[in-house]
């Protein structure tokens, strides 16, 4: 019988949406993107946590407090990754990752 | 812990109101009322009069406390370990007297400040630093730990800072408070390294705290080494000596006279210059205990008398002559405490010079401060051109004084000069008994010296003027710039009015009739003040060779100065100017004054401070500039690795951390 409520199904969905997020940090070019790519790895990160809060740890709370950890966290880290995003925009009137070339050695 | 007032020791409340009024009235004037003049005025003179009654209150109903025994209210202020540092009360006779002679002179000062001070524009300031002033030195007096006096020491010093720098527009005035400021500080100093030592040698026979009968006691039963003891006793003596003005630290009293006179005459005369030796006393059974400590204070003293009465002599300004006498008896008394705790005498002695000299030498101060407002100088000579002896009550009670100073029968100087001679008496050494009638010879000198000039004007065409100005061009740069100075400032500050009013405002003639009146009664109330000090009253045996030779000195010192300074044909150069390599000598101040200079610069600049220097810039500078440098070069050294490809780092990044998670996971 295929049981899909079990913890690989999860870890399996979380393994897709890490590497979706890591192709997307990786590959476009669009500073945005690269931002709503590292998101999907942060989202990755909290159903591991919720999977294995729900099928293996003995206290229910403990995943959901640190999924909600993350939310907070993945907040923060949105509103400065767009404030640089802007800041990048203001000085390079552009928001291509290939063309912050500044700091080149 | 419930706190209810009608259960407390009304003693404690008592001294506690002592000591906090004072403090309630400075911050109460620096806070809310500095605008206000006579409302500031008002705040301090009801919270300088109150502490005065309850401790004449204190003073004649405070049984059963003595010398041994001692009434300690305290409290536990601060306890870290073992140590319990208390704060308190000390009562004995010894803090009983004491409060009474500072509440009383400070309370007579701050009347006479009425009238010397009026008009100035920083009248509440003046008022709210000798509330300072006042609650510091009571809470000095009484303190019943050494934390707690070393504190109030520190405050009366910043009070004495605030008080000479008063008018701090003018420079030597600012530049006096910093002298006295780091002078005493550099006493203190030893003074603090003394305590420190003395806790942790105390901590070894389980005395915990620094309280001021547990150091006592140990002089008493002699618990602790006689190396410990003199260690510790010497590092306070140089506390001592920078609040005392003892040698070499003494520089910096003359100096202070910058300040208003009423405050030479309280802190700088009577009162807080008085606190070291009172600490000597407060100490003294532990100061006894150790022969060694004693002896180098017998002679730091005595060098003190001698120099500073032979600087005395030649000092122009009326002010610099009491500032050296102030210095002078200072050491007297810190010679007569020395002696009694070398041949295991009382400290009565020092202890009663100091009662009679507080009363005198405020005196003394107070007219000096008369003459300098009306006349508006400190040249005693100007003073005298000016027809200074037609003030008359500020002339006889300056006479009075002075010949209290100079120790003659019946006024309390001769006294308390007598005891502390016969305390020298009893020395093995004549060498000190002679060295301390030279001194009495000399006060006599130059006391009366300024009491003939001031007493005997000459017209201006007498000889006598020619001396005087050929000298003020000998003199031109030492102290004689200090008279001039001031007199500007008190032109500057309001004193304008003095042509106007011909004779003492009572506020000012007040004081000092009563000073004149403590001066004439405190020599016959000796056996009495011995009684209440010592429990007990000594027959005192009469050294009839030593009551000659101490009165022929005091009367000898008044002759040599009729001769020089006071008869008709006296052309008011001294006997001294018959040896000018001498009188040089003692104008310029031993060279006390250079020798400071020259020790600042060679040895503070010139050697501790090129040290720090260099360490400050080769190690502190240094050491941060090569941190700095060698994050830039190391910067710069890996920027190769900044290709610019954001994601390419991105993507090395991702995996290198997937190596070694598959490192972590499966390599073992």
């Amino acid at each position: 019988m295929l049981v899909f409520n079990q913890l690989e199904t999860y870890l399996y969905l979380a393994l897709i949406l890490f590497a979706i997020g890591l192709y997307g940090v990786l590959a476009r070019r669009n500073l945005i993107a690269v931002l709503i790519s590292v998101e999907l790895i942060l989202n990755a990160a909290m159903i591991n946590f919720m999977a294995f809060n729900r099928f293996v740890a003995p206290h229910p709370a403990v995943g959901q407090v640190i999924a909600l950890f993350i939310m907070a966290v993945a907040a923060a880290e949105a509103a400065i990754g767009l404030s640089i995003i802007i800041a990048v925009y203001r000085k390079l009137k552009a928001i291509n990752v290939e063309q912050a070339t500044e700091l080149r050695g | 812990m419930g706190f209810n007032i009608g259960s407390v020791d009304p003693l404690f409340l008592a001294c506690f109101a002592i000591v906090a009024l004072p403090a309630l009235a400075f911050g109460t004037i620096m806070i809310f009322t500095w605008r206000r003049d006579n409302l500031s005025l008002g705040i301090s003179l009801t919270c300088s009069t109150i502490p005065l009654i309850l401790a004449w209150w204190l003073f004649f109903t405070v049984k059963g406390a003595t010398l041994a025994e001692p009434i300690i209210l305290q409290v536990n202020w601060m306890v870290s370990d073992a140590v319990v540092v208390p704060f308190g009360f000390h009562l004995d006779p010894v803090s009983l007297l004491m409060l009474v002679i500072v509440a009383t002179i400070s309370w007579l000062i701050q009347i006479y400040s009425i009238g010397y001070m009026e008009g100035d524009p920083g009248f509440a300031r003046y008022y709210a630093d000798l509330s300072l002033f006042g609650m510091a030195m009571l809470s000095l007096v009484s303190a019943s730990g050494m934390v707690q006096l070393f504190i109030s020491w520190e405050l009366v010093g910043l009070a004495s800072y605030l008080l000479i720098g008063f008018w701090y527009e003018k420079f030597s005035a600012s530049e006096a408070g910093k002298k006295a400021f780091v002078v005493t500080r550099f006493g203190d100093i030893g003074f603090y390294m003394g305590l420190v030592f003395l806790l942790y040698f105390m901590k070894d026979i389980s005395l915990f705290g620094l309280g001021i009968a547990d150091i006592n006691n140990i002089g008493l039963t002699q618990k602790l080494t006689e190396a410990q003891i003199t260690l510790c006793a010497l590092l306070i003596f140089c506390g001592v000596a920078g609040k005392s003005a003892q040698f070499p630290i003494h520089v910096w009293l003359p100096d202070a006279m910058e300040g208003p006179t009423p405050v030479s005459a309280l802190l700088h005369s009577a009162t807080m210059v008085a606190a070291g030796v009172y600490l000597m006393t407060r100490l003294f059974p532990f100061f006894a205990a150790s022969a060694t400590a004693m002896a180098v204070v017998l002679a730091i003293s005595t060098i003190t008398l001698i120099l500073s009465s032979t600087i005395g002599m030649v000092a122009r300004d009326i002010k610099q002559v009491w500032a050296y006498s102030t210095i002078s008896q200072l050491g007297f008394m810190a010679m007569g405490l020395a002696a009694a705790g070398l041949a295991h005498g009382t400290l009565f002695a020092g202890y009663y010079h100091l009662t009679t000299h507080a009363a005198f030498k405020a005196l003394l101060f107070l007219c000096a401060g008369v003459f300098i407002h009306h006349f508006g100088t400190n040249d005693f000579f100007v003073m005298s051109k000016d027809g200074g002896r037609k003030l008359m009550i500020p002339m006889v009670t300056v006479t009075i004084a002075a010949l209290a100073l100079a120790g003659i029968f019946p006024f309390s100087g001769f006294f308390s000069k007598e005891l502390v001679l016969a305390q020298l008496w009893h020395l093995d050494n004549k060498l000190w008994v002679g060295l301390g009638l030279f001194g009495a010879f000399l006060t006599a000198y130059y006391t009366f010296r300024v009491i003939f000039v001031l007493l005997f004007p000459r017209p201006d065409d007498h000889p006598a003027w020619q001396t005087y100005y050929v000298r003020e061009e000998v003199a031109g740069h030492g102290h004689g710039a200090h008279g001039h100075e001031e007199e500007e400032a008190h032109g500057s500050h309001g004193h304008g009015g003095h042509g106007d009013h011909h004779g003492v405002p009572w506020v000012m003639a007040f004081p000092l009739i009563v000073l004149a009146g403590f001066t004439l009664v405190l020599g016959f109330m000796q056996t009495r003040i011995e009684k209440f000090l010592l429990g007990e009253s000594h027959p005192h045996e009469l050294n009839y060779l030593l009551l000659v030779l101490a009165v022929g000195c005091a009367l000898g010192g008044i002759g040599m100065a009729w001769l020089d300074w006071g008869r008709a044909r006296a052309n008011w150069s001294g006997f001294l100017s018959k040896f000018p390599m001498l009188e040089n000598f003692f104008i310029q101040k031993w060279y006390m004054d250079h020798f400071w200079r020259w020790f600042l610069n060679t040895v503070i600049y010139g050697t501790f401070s090129r040290i720090f220097t260099y360490n400050d810039r080769r190690v502190v500078d240094g050491g941060v500039d090569a941190v700095a440098l060698g994050t830039i070069g190391s910067g710069r050294l890996l920027s190769f690795i900044q290709t610019a490809f954001l994601q390419l780092n991105l993507l090395f990044m991702v995996l290198v951390l997937a190596g070694v998670g598959i490192y972590l996971l499966m390599g073992r």
